[in-house]
């Protein structure tokens, strides 16, 4: 799962898959702004056939919170 | 009274400092529970925005919200964030961002940003807004301060 949610944010983002790591901060390290969020927000929501609800999105700050997120919302 | 500051290569620390010294202001910033910034009196209100290298900041007596773009479009985004008759409304990417900057500025001046859900937001029925092109940015402010459209 780590591997497919670093797949897409580098494909969505397009930054270098590499450049990523469990602890790379969305907001912090890759200095997000709301639109690209809300793209990548959405292009989870596709790819893995889940649903983000709104009030989740502030805790998805990290490669690992968003993959822990979409484990739990699957299970 | 509202005062909008544009600023090129400027960090959003720097610029609120240095819109707070020229108020003469020195006090602490305080967070609510989803990040927005306030002064611990709440003397003058503030909110701040970037978009590659610029950041704006406005301020005002009342609670304010504000949001720059680039001129843009995005389908998907579209699809999450527009209720049916917006929808309709968005012929080209001028309609899009100027959608995207009123919600924006709008659940920012809430306090609660992207947590609201931009869809929860009518831009329809959203009266206390202004809206500035800038270059080939859209900057939307919203707050009590502003005079209804």
């Amino acid at each position: 799962m780590n591997e497919k949610v670093k797949s897409l944010i580098s494909r969505t983002l397009e930054i270098p898959k590499d450049s990523l790591n469990d602890k790379t901060n969305l907001v912090k390290d890759l200095e997000l702004e709301s639109l690209d969020l809300v793209d990548l927000v959405v292009a989870f929501e596709e790819e893995f056939g889940v649903e983000i609800l709104d009030k989740d999105i502030k805790n998805l700050q990290t490669v690992e919170d968003i993959v822990n997120y979409i484990e739990s919302r699957n299970a | 009274m509202l005062k909008l500051y544009i600023e090129k290569d400027v960090s959003s620390k720097v610029l609120l400092k240095k819109v707070l010294k020229e108020n003469n202001i020195d006090e602490e910033i305080i967070y609510n529970d989803y990040g927005k910034p306030y002064l611990k009196s709440n003397e003058i209100y503030f909110n701040i925005s970037h978009k590659d290298n610029y950041t704006v900041l406005v301020t005002s007596k009342k609670e304010v919200g504000i949001d720059i773009e680039k001129i843009t479009y995005n389908e998907r985004i579209l699809n999450k964030i527009a209720n049916d008759e917006e929808k309709k409304l968005i012929k080209n990417a001028e309609d899009f961002t100027k959608l995207w900057v009123k919600k924006e500025s709008y659940v920012k001046y809430l306090g609660m940003g992207l947590s609201y859900g931009l869809k929860n937001v009518d831009t329809l029925k959203l009266k206390k807004y202004q809206i500035k092109k800038y270059q080939d940015y859209y900057i939307a402010i919203y707050g009590d301060e502003v005079k209804e459209v």
